[in-house]
């Protein structure tokens, strides 16, 4: 697993495109959310900013970087070479996307923690790991799962566009509104209930009581983006 | 003692929903063997190789590889080497590093600087793989199947886009295996290279064997061939000899001494001059080519 992760990480540090679309590209939103960070606090709130953050990297460095590069070592057939070995798919696949999860992971908490320290930092750190984490889970099984019906690295950016915009979107329409009305249909769109949980946990002030249901839905969409990436996920091309 | 077959496939069934890609088939490959698998395009081969290399579930039937279930990647794999017929590397790794990663996920232990020197691709050790020729990638396939000599290795269409030095290398190379005592299982479309190598060739055609055997037995079922050409004003030859379109003749012999003596004799015994005389012992290819012509067994 190791050994696979490791080319996995020289392979994504080799190939260019990948690397500024995939990892450059959410550092600088990030980086123009932070710079005007007080304009954004007046639409909606800190506690936005940092939702926007997190799922800025879920949905790009994250989500998107996982449908190209599964779909690119699927179309070389070095999928199928993988399997050819004594390995698991257990162990090919968690080699295969754990360099892109080390990376993201480390790359919304060094940039959560550069917002925290020039604003307010978050006021319940534990709840926030968690929402992040479950972001994380989601996102990249949906990846797994948006990969078995993406075709080539160049059909990814069409494959994986809907959702990484979307969970975007739903992140602004929460974090920007709120809940209060249409309380029910904003919670139960993917990424909705996790913004909640994450606006909640940086901004403070919800009592925990009120926060914790809302990681029913967060980890609901879990559950239903594992199951897709267990039934969508494909390991040779078709033909 | 009994030694377990590397390879025992029993009514093996593969079906792709109303296609049947696989019917009943059943053989064995023994150990230390090289056994040719071989069939026209959509025989079924590509289908039983995948079900025996373990990258494909069978329908029906039982498949054993080393006496163990294929499937079993941890059980099996450390024991088997397979080069597959499209490579499958990273382009953005080096030789080396794909050598390494397959090799160390292969569960044997080698040196990727030897099976680079097996392959000749040392100098290309440090080289991206998208920079190399077709050649050159089929060699490495080679070198990633061969690391820490498997007991048994799969070749499927090995020297494809090879050049006649590097087919001599790797066919060098398969000998070595096999003097270390590997079982081999080739695919190839040279079917000369399959009446060189193989010591048993089972020939597939519409999804099950239409014959198998040793390449002996497979010729022998169909007639050699003599041929040659009169010069004008010579005696009308032998009976048997059928008149081709270009003006030859042609016998078809399944006892070629005797019947070549005969006609030897007959020309010696006129004064005629045999031109263009050849006469040759069925080849693989025309077993191949008798395959469609051939009634479907019952």
């Amino acid at each position: 697993m190791l050994s696979i992760a490791r080319s996995e990480l020289i392979q994504i540090l080799r190939n260019r495109a990948v690397l500024i679309t995939s990892l450059i590209m959410p550092v600088a939103a990030s980086v123009f959310f932070i710079r005007f960070r007080e304009t954004f606090e007046q639409i909606g709130s800190l506690g936005y900013i940092g939702a926007v953050i997190v799922f800025t990297i879920a949905a790009f460095s994250l989500y998107a970087t996982t449908v190209t590069t599964l779909a690119a070592r699927r179309q070389d057939l070095f999928l199928k070479r993988l399997r050819s070995t004594a390995a698991g798919d257990a162990s090919i696949l968690t080699g295969l996307v754990l360099p892109i999860s080390v990376l993201s992971a480390v790359q919304v908490g060094l940039i959560l923690a550069v917002f925290a320290g020039l604003s307010d930092g978050p006021a319940d750190v534990a709840l926030l790991v968690v929402a992040v984490v479950a972001t994380f889970v989601m996102m990249l099984a949906l990846g797994l799962a948006t990969a078995g019906i993406t075709n080539s690295p160049e059909h990814a950016q069409v494959t994986s566009l809907p959702l990484s915009l979307g969970v975007v979107a739903v992140t602004s329409w929460v974090g920007i509104t709120g809940t209060e009305d249409l309380t029910l249909l904003k919670r139960l769109l993917p990424g909705g209930a996790a913004t909640e949980l994450i606006v909640n946990a940086w901004n403070g002030g919800v009592p925990l009581t009120d926060s914790l249901p809302l990681l029913a839905p967060t980890l609901a969409w879990v559950v239903v983006a594992v199951t897709l990436a267990l039934r969508m996920f494909r390991w040779e091309p078709r033909r | 003692m009994t030694t377990t077959p590397a390879i025992d496939i029993d009514r093996l069934n593969v079906t792709y929903g109303d296609f049947h890609a696989v019917k009943d088939l059943s053989f064995q490959v023994e150990q230390g063997e090289l056994y040719a698998l071989l069939g026209t395009n959509g025989a079924g081969k590509t289908s039983t190789l995948e079900v025996v290399e373990g990258h494909r579930k069978a329908t029906s039937g039982t498949v054993r590889v080393l006496g163990k279930d294929p499937a079993d990647r941890r059980a099996v794999r450390p024991r088997m080497g397979i080069m597959l017929q499209e490579s499958g590397f990273s382009p953005d790794l080096t030789v080396a590093e794909s050598v390494r990663l397959i090799g160390k996920l292969s569960g044997r232990a080698d040196s990727a600087e030897r099976v680079l020197r097996v392959v000749d691709l040392t100098r290309k050790a440090d080289t991206r793989v998208s920079q190399l020729s077709g050649g050159e990638k089929r060699r490495l396939d080679f070198a990633t199947a061969v690391y820490g000599r498997p007991e048994l290795v799969f070749l499927d269409e090995p020297t494809t886009g090879l050049d006649i030095q590097s087919r001599d290398a790797l066919w060098d190379a398969v000998e070595q295996l096999r003097e270390d005592g590997s079982t081999v299982v080739l695919t190839t479309h040279y079917l000369e290279e399959a009446q060189q190598r193989a010591d048993r060739i089972g020939l597939m055609h519409n999804g099950t064997f239409r014959h198998e055997g040793t390449v002996a037995e497979l010729t022998r079922t169909l007639p050699a061939a003599i041929q040659f050409s009169l010069p004008p004003g010579a005696p009308a030859p032998l009976l048997q000899a059928a008149p081709q379109a270009d003006g030859s003749y042609q016998i078809e012999t399944f006892d070629l001494q005797k019947d070549l003596k005969l006609l030897l004799d007959w020309a010696h015994a006129h004064s005629v001059e045999l031109v263009g005389l050849s006469a040759a012992p069925t080849r693989l290819d025309d077993v191949f080519r008798a395959i469609d012509a051939e009634p479907v067994l019952a």
